[in-house]
């Protein structure tokens, strides 16, 4: 149960907290937004989760040192280096930190590359970004990269919720300061968004179905008029975008709220719609990538073998899709089922397989967590746990011991 | 990936570029002039009609069916307008291959094979035929006829397995089909191409034609233009397998080829160099000393003509290269640059026509939008390294700017939308002055006189209306009846609306290119239309001899397609055959047709004296034919029940020809005695309640009797209860009280066991029951179940389900009435 804590609330930090923590999260943006942290990558050791444009500065170093093509104003790369940026493939040579250096640019965004293709081309035009789908298809993740790879930040981020309001959006005032000096410049605390707009640079916007419409409307202004105005101010000073500015904002489809962003808004947002990955090789090339990466962070030295990694995206893929691989009609669980809870699942066995027991990931560890990333609140979701062992796994398990061991724990774990 | 990837560096392949060009520069130089060309590429059209005007060749030599080289001056005329194609067919009617009956259903039907080979207003081959004929040269085709691929009948040897016709001929199952190009299929095979495409990040190999050669393409030299297709040919033939070459057709066409252009040369005293040749570019690398002789073709009929084709049918044989994904789109790349515009001209006139499309769908589509995507395709083209966005771009553009979620979802209007855009409904037409068969010029004169020709002129479904009294609509729907019986495809009765009239009909009619070769076809039996309806229909006549049903149906037909002299013949047919038929489901059908030819009798001039004869012998003969229905095997029974269903229908009916119900129930009882088959036992009683013989008491009592007898006879009840409701409409809305108790008794009496055993023919029974009789078999349930309120019970369920439902109630009600009872006795 522990460990299960510590993964959750890993995975989640920085979405599920309160909106006042989120426009907090501007601090760095504050102070760096037009000096990013490019040399960060090796004092801040002690950080959990570093921003992308940290964690990858040198490939990003290295994108920009060999720049053939222009850049649109304020971005930091041309189109197609951001492109190579997020779905990889190349080894660039570069001088990082003084010295010559041969670097890989890693793949971050799994799955069909048109996608980013859609996604970048959007945000060098005049419209802004929404990326929508499912829940744990990686939306956030892009959103991080593309922001960090066009302008060097990613955490001009403002955090939609229901409590979001059009002060997190426009600005607000240090009241102490606004009792004793009065309205001043000096005394308007800027959101993420002004920020954005007076350094050129991507505002990220999650879940922005969540807020409520008369904020999205904020939103409208601020999109069409490319500028904030602020009437307090005795000059009412317009706060201008400059070029570059732009907004990426991401949608649940699972919410029902996708479909009711005002029509004022709808028109001034390209829509790109992230599938859920289409076929088992990508999605285990996720969840390997992703998980030894998260491992790598937690120090874990943990090894997930590549039978296991199977077996768990086998099970994933086929729960999702209702459907076996031999054409047995499965009982679809509630929960999304998505590569994100794939990763979680592999990390929490990980995790387990670290502190109780040799290290290596076993098809038991895989079971105990499926139990609890597939079933959640929901009984109906135990039911199709259940009937997948009985119906898939047993026939499985009768040739191949690793299915064999996962049935026999998953047992066990539903019979609890 | 992205990065514009140079030709002549693919990445990882082991090709030496600079002796590729050399080669290919042998090849450009040498004469014939070759031209290569992709069939369908606008930007190819334009070009090699360039060189051939600016050559003046004697002579132009083209890659089309060499067998259809007549047909040019036609293909040219002005009244062609295309999309067009040539149709070959071949028969063996001396069966010299010996096919028949290997190849064919049997050794009367001779083995067929034929092909199209369309031809679009930009195809590289017509423009080349243009600028031919406008520079004086002569002009043939050379390409093999498609026969001469058809591999003769080779028995099996003793050991041997029998060899899979496959080899029959160069086309698909039914011996027809559009001229294959497999030498694109080579090319996008070749390890050329596919290191290209993985290095490029092209999807397919459209996107890849698209950006190497038509983006940009126009404006480019003619010569460095074909010099950059011949390279890219042939570094994807070097990297190709030969043994691959050689699995199919290209060899053998590339030796005709070879052999048809020394041919003409020799034959017209030419020097190579006052010649041009047009093939598809992988055949320009042709090995020119092959020794090997081209093969021959069988001899046997031809039939090659030009018939018209359509936009539609191009697209949907994209993918096999023979068609063209978007025939609408590249006609406006080419429309636009005739007209001089450019390609921002050409992107911004298809989002428009798509943003269109859309509107009539609904979408809310604004002009705001196609700037947006217009702007966004431009980009998203240099993301993926080209000067100029190609259709891919476009329409990934729309996608991005104009939908608003999940395109599988809220996209599909809009994808629609873009099908139609790119796709188009064009269809073309044919010069009059292509030496028409006579049946084919009857067709067409058919097809004007009854003002038919509107529903042809798109590629989509067309609804016509008729009313049979008005003398134009009469003569329309003989016609339309009459091509349906020949087979020809142009039209397809919707069989609700003739139920109701016979004066009503509706046809769904629908433009074709298969319509224009069946009527081709057709011509061997006669020529007129009308006159190979009627010799089909005697042959057809002649095989139904002793058949009532198939006769009558005949003459059925006959009377729809109103074709002379059946009236008087009538008796004279279909006495013969019912006397001679001793079948209960023949007889069955045959009187059903009879009873709606009496009911065409006034109207087409029958005598009713002679119908009403042949109505009364054939109810005859099917009541005296009964009997051997009671021990039809399973298999059969279906068809059975549908035969009893359709004769009792003829005594309930009510029709001026009386017949005698009590001749048709005698035998049914008797057949109910004598069958074994609990199923056919209750069809049959079901029948005699419906003709009031007996009433729903008595099949109450044959259940209940069911329920008091031995476990094995009650196993069978559930098919006997399946029987009755099979049939079974007035009666059951008479006796249903009675009905329902006893199934209740039997299955109160039923153990667990026999009761699942039961479930799946009980399950089926109440399936069947509809409407009024399901309110009727509920309310019964319902209230004997003590479920007053009847509109408790949600009828939109089938019957069986709340039938079962309340049964499955019941049952746990009992169980758990005796596990009480049993727990507090056992305390
Ligand atoms: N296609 C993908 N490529 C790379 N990582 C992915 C992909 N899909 C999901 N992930 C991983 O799943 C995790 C959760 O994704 P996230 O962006 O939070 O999902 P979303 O915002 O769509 O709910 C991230 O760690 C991400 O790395
Ligand atoms: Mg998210």
């Amino acid at each position: 149960m522990a460990t299960k804590k510590t993964s959750k609330s890993t995975k989640k930090s920085g979405t599920k907290a309160s909106p006042d923590a989120e426009v907090g999260t501007e601090q760095e943006a504050g102070a760096g937004a037009s000096e990013p942290a490019s040399e960060g990558a090796s004092s801040d050791g002690e950080v959990l989760r570093q921003p992308a444009e940290v964690a990858h500065a040198d490939q990003l170093e290295a994108l920009r040192q060999n720049e053939s093509d222009t850049a649109p104003a304020s971005w930091w790369l041309s189109p197609r280096s951001v492109l190579t940026y997020i779905v990889g493939g190349k080894t660039l040579t570069a001088t990082i930190r003084g010295k010559q250096t041969e670097v890989e640019i890693t793949r971050k965004f799994f799955g069909d590359d048109t996608v980013v293709e859609r996604a970048i081309v959007t945000l060098a035009s005049e419209r802004a970004l929404l990326l929508v789908g499912e829940p744990g298809t990686g939306k956030s993740w892009l959103s991080e990269h593309l922001a960090a790879a066009i302008c060097g930040n990613s955490c001009l981020t403002i955090q939609g919720t229901a409590g979001t309001t059009e002060e997190h959006i426009k600005y607000s005032w240090n009241v102490a300061r606004v009792i004793a000096e009065g309205y001043t410049l000096a005394n308007l605390v800027p959101s993420p968004t002004m920020n954005a707009m007076r350094s050129g640079a991507l505002l990220r916007f999650e879940e922005i179905t969540r807020c409520v419409p008369d904020v999205q409307d904020a939103l409208v202004s601020v999109l069409s008029d490319k500028a904030i105005a602020v009437p307090e101010l005795p000059s009412s000073p317009l706060i201008w975008a400059k070029p570059g500015f732009n907004v990426i904002a991401t949608a649940n489809s699972r919410d029902q709220g996708v479909n009711e962003l005002s029509a004022a808004l709808k028109r001034r947002f390209n829509y790109v719609h992230i599938p859920i990955i289409g076929d088992q090789r990508t999605e285990q090339s996720v969840v390997r990538q992703r998980t030894s990466e998260l491992m790598q962070r937690y120090g874990l030295q943990a090894k997930v073998a590549p039978p296991v990694l199977d077996l768990l995206t086998t099970v994933f893929r086929e729960l999702r899709q209702g459907k076996s691989k031999e054409g047995i009609g499965l009982k679809q669980p509630g929960t999304t089922m998505s590569t994100a809870e794939a990763i979680g699942c592999a990390l929490d066995a990980a995790l387990h397989a670290r502190y109780f027991g040799d290290g290596t990931v076993r098809p038991a560890d895989i079971a105990r967590n499926l139990t609890g990333s597939v079933v959640k609140e929901d009984l109906g979701d135990l039911a199709s746990l259940r009937e997948y062992a009985t119906l898939v796994g047993k026939k499985r398990g009768a040739k191949d011991p690793v299915w064999k061991e996962l049935c026999d724990a998953l047992e066990v774990a539903l019979r609890q | 990936m992205s990065d514009r990837v140079e030709l002549s560096r693919v990445p990882g392949l082991p090709l030496d570029w600079s002796a590729l060009q050399a080669r290919v520069q042998q090849v450009l130089d040498a004469g014939p002039y070759w031209f290569p060309v992709r069939h369908h590429s606008p930007t190819v059209a334009l070009h090699v009609g360039a060189a051939i005007r600016a050559r003046r060749p004697r002579l132009v030599l083209i890659e089309g069916p060499s067998e259809a080289s007549h047909l040019i001056a036609h293909l040219l005329d002005r009244k062609t307008r295309p999309p067009v194609a040539i149709y070959s067919s071949y028969r063996d009617d001396a069966n010299v291959l010996g096919l028949a009956g290997v190849a064919t259903p049997s050794p009367d039907v001779p083995v067929r094979s034929s092909v199209w080979y369309p031809l679009l207003p930009y195809s590289p081959e017509l423009e080349a035929m243009l600028a031919a004929q406008e520079v004086g040269a002569e002009l043939a085709f050379i390409d093999l006829p498609h026969h001469a691929l058809m591999k003769p009948h080779r028995p099996p040897e003793n050991d041997e397995p029998e060899p899979r016709v496959e080899a029959v001929a160069p086309s698909e199952s039914a011996g027809e089909a559009t001229h294959e190009r497999g030498s694109e299929g080579h090319i996008e095979r070749s390890e050329f191409y596919q290191r290209l495409a993985a290095a490029a990040g092209f999807r397919t190999f459209d996107e890849a034609w698209d950006g190497l050669f038509e983006v940009g393409g126009q404006a480019r030299d003619t010569e460095d233009f074909r010099r950059d297709m011949a390279c890219f040919c042939a570094a994807a033939r070097a990297t190709t397998d030969p043994a691959r070459i050689a699995s199919d057709d290209t060899l053998p066409r590339e030796r005709f080829m070879l052999r048809e252009i020394r041919r003409h040369l020799s034959e017209r005293e030419l020097a190579p160099e006052q010649a041009v040749v047009v093939t598809g570019g992988f055949h320009m690398l042709l090995d020119r000393d092959d020794p090997e002789l081209p093969p021959e073709p069988p001899p046997g009929t031809l039939n090659t003509t030009i018939v018209p084709y359509s936009y539609y049918r191009v697209a949907e044989r994209s993918g096999y290269a023979a068609g063209n994904r978007a025939p609408a789109f590249y006609q406006l790349q080419w429309d636009t640059r005739q007209r001089g515009g450019d390609h921002q001209d050409l992107v911004i006139e298809h989002v428009t026509r798509v943003m269109r499309q859309g509107r009539k769908k609904g979408s809310a589509l604004s002009s705001a939008d196609a700037i947006a995507v217009t702007q966004h395709a431009s980009m998203l083209g240099r993301l993926r390294g080209r000067s100029e966005p190609v259709l891919d771009d476009i329409e990934d553009a729309l996608i991005t700017c104009c939908c608003k979620g999940d395109p599988a979802e809220v996209g599909q209007d809009l994808q629609a939308a873009m099908r139609e855009a790119a796709v188009g409904s064009r269809v073309g037409k044919v010069t009059r002055a292509v030496g028409m068969l006579p049946i084919v010029a009857d067709f067409q004169a058919q097809i004007s006189d009854l003002e038919l020709g509107e529903a042809l002129q798109r590629d989509r479904n067309f609804v016509l209306s008729l009313d049979r009294k008005q003398p134009l609509d009469a003569r329309r729907s003989a016609f339309l009846h009459r091509l349906c019986y020949l087979g020809v495809p142009l039209g397809s009765l919707d069989p609700e609306a003739v139920r109701g009239t016979i004066h009503r009909e509706t046809w769904t009619l629908r433009w074709s290119p298969s319509i224009d070769p069946a009527v081709v076809e057709r011509s061997a039996l006669g020529d007129t239309i009308e006159s190979a309806a009627a010799a089909k229909l005697e042959e057809d006549l002649a095989h139904a001899q002793l058949s009532a049903g198939a006769t009558t149906a005949r003459v059925l037909d006959a009377l729809r397609m109103e074709l002379p002299d059946f009236a008087t013949r009538l008796h004279d047919v279909c006495g013969p055959a019912i006397d001679a038929d001793p079948r209960f489901v023949s007889l069955a059908h045959g009187l059903t047709s009879l009873l709606v030819i009496d009911r065409h009798a006034a109207f087409r001039g029958l005598r009713r004296d002679v119908v009403a004869d042949l109505v009364v012998r054939c109810y005859g003969r099917a009541s005296f034919a009964i009997p051997d229905i009671a021990s039809v095997p399973p298999e059969e029974e279906r068809e059975a029940v549908d035969g009893l269903q359709a004769v009792a229908e003829a005594v309930l009916g009510e029709h001026e020809v009386a017949l005698d119900r009590d001749l048709f129930a005698a035998y049914v009882s008797s057949a109910a005695a004598q069958t074994s088959s609990m199923f056919m036992r209750g069809v049959l009683l079901g029948l005699l309640a419906e003709l009031r013989v007996i009433d729903g008491a008595v099949l109450a009592a044959e259940i209940s009797g069911l329920a008091r007898g031995a476990e094995t006879a009650m196993v069978a009840a559930g098919d006997l209860v399946r029987g009755i409701l099979e049939v079974s409409r007035a009666s059951l809305m008479l006796g249903a009280d009675a009905i329902v108790e006893a199934i209740d008794e039997l299955l109160r009496a039923s153990s667990w066991e026999i009761f699942l055993v039961m479930l799946p023919s009980l399950r089926a029974a109440f399936e069947k029951l509809r409407g009024a009789d399901l309110g009727v078999m509920c309310d019964r349930v319902a209230v004997r179940y003590g479920l007053r309120e009847v509109e408790e019970l949600d009828l939109s369920l089938t019957v069986g389900a709340a039938a079962l439902m309340a049964e499955v109630d019941q049952r746990v009600a009992q169980i758990m009435e005796g596990f009480m009872q049993g727990f507090s006795e056992g305390r």
